[in-house]
């Protein structure tokens, strides 16, 4: 196997654990880094399929580095949206306490 | 040639076992640690690749601000992941061998599909439209010469995110408020430091125009110093109406550049020489913006509502 197509397998596989974790899993923060490590698989095929040629396709860089700001956006918000229902099922469970 | 296969071996079996234990650990604040573990390997098989650019975003960004977004949520609660119900080893077990199977088989479809295609390079790059480019650096020119129209939805995107994750606070202004940290070690070395990094994300972001760098991986140390100052009491936090303000006026740049350049030369077509002051300036304010609004994020997920 040549070098990209070595790392494009490496991603799919990523790709392949993340996705099927994010379906099957309960946790809400296992879910976000499960739905990380899926797009971390497909950076991968994209960055190693930008590799066969040389120089590496800066089309691809640049589709990468796009995805990579998205995903920390998303991850973001999805951790503030966590935490806030956290908080609501931590004060349902002590009821009236202050 | 094989300490290059041994490398890549390395690398590709650490990737593995660091996505394994993430998505399989019980503990959340493990499973995080771990996923910054992954984020700093996947840092290496970029530079492997010849991405030297997505190697220092993901190590600023994807590692580096990931791993302050999830440390800030994950801190002080030892939650296990599955308090009520914990499922049994066999079905994890099987989910592993279902997600393995899948990867296989679309290895299988797309090394086929890759040895029928012979390789070409995309889009402008393709057309050789690079030497007519107003900056020099191929991924810069993409991103905010060719694609300028992608970058700008970007930054909206990031911008909606950081007001949503505003409005998920109370109407108390502040909007935003965290612990300040006063210990003199602390205050002393974010006071040393600030400039250090304040250079460092001024170099990044001209540097992109011909080496790797760039508005990404500088916005990455801009959210730094935010954070630092703010989690220092240096900077004070302004009210939700000015916090909501900032998050918008990276978007609001670019809108007016877009409109300047549709009443001229065309929808955000870029032409020398002016083009290259052009791209940096944007540039700065996409820095700026981007580091405000993963900053915002951070701070709202540290804010108790």
């Amino acid at each position: 196997m040549t070098r990209p197509e070595w790392f494009v397998a490496l991603g799919l596989l990523v790709f392949a654990l993340g996705s099927v974790r994010l379906l099957f899993v309960r946790d809400t923060v296992t879910r976000l880094v499960a739905l990380n490590i899926a797009g971390a698989g497909v950076f991968l095929v994209l960055i190693a399929l930008a590799a066969r040629t040389d120089p590496p396709d800066p089309v691809l860089h640049a589709l990468v580095l796009t995805g990579i700001v998205i995903a920390v956006s998303v991850t973001g918000l999805g951790l503030v949206l966590i935490r806030r229902s956290d908080d609501g099922a931590d004060e349902s469970r002590d009821g009236d306490a202050p | 040639m094989t300490a290059a296969v041994v490398l890549d071996a390395l690398l590709a079996a650490g990737v593995l076992v660091t996505a394994v234990v993430a998505l399989w650990h019980r503990e959340r604040a493990a499973s995080v640690t771990v996923f910054l573990g992954f984020g700093v390997l996947l840092t290496a098989i970029w530079a492997r690749l010849g991405a030297p650019d997505v190697a220092l975003a993901e190590a600023a960004l994807a590692a580096g601000v990931t791993g302050a977004l999830m440390t800030t949520v994950v801190a002080g609660r030892t939650r296990s992941t599955a308090p009520a119900s914990r499922s049994s080893r066999a079905v994890d077990v099987a989910e592993g061998a279902v997600a393995v199977g899948v990867g296989v088989a679309l290895t299988a479809v797309t090394v086929g599909a890759m040895r029928s295609a012979a390789p070409v390079l995309t889009g402008d790059v393709a057309t050789e439209a690079l030497p007519d480019s107003v900056v020099a650096h191929p991924v810069t020119a993409v991103l905010l010469d060719f694609r300028t129209y992608d970058t700008m939805l970007e930054i909206v995107v990031l911008a909606v995110a950081a007001l949503a994750a505003v409005s998920t606070l109370r109407d108390a202004a502040p909007a935003l408020s965290v612990p300040v940290d006063r210990r003199p070690v602390l205050t002393g070395a974010v006071a040393a430091l600030t400039p250090v990094l304040v250079v460092l994300a001024a170099w990044l972001l001209v540097a992109g125009s011909d080496r790797p760098g760039g508005a990404f991986q500088s916005g990455a140390v801009v959210t730094g110093i935010v954070l630092l100052t703010v989690l220092t009491g240096t900077l004070r936090l302004p009210s939700a109406r000015t916090t909501r303000l900032l998050l918008a006026v990276g978007s609001t740049v670019f809108l007016v550049v877009a409109l300047a350049t549709a009443l001229t030369t065309g929808w955000l077509t870029l032409e020398n020489p002016w083009g290259g002051t052009a791209v940096v300036a944007l540039e700065a304010v996409l820095a700026v913006s981007i580091g405000v609004c993963l900053a915002v994020l951070a701070l709202a997920g540290s804010t108790r509502a």
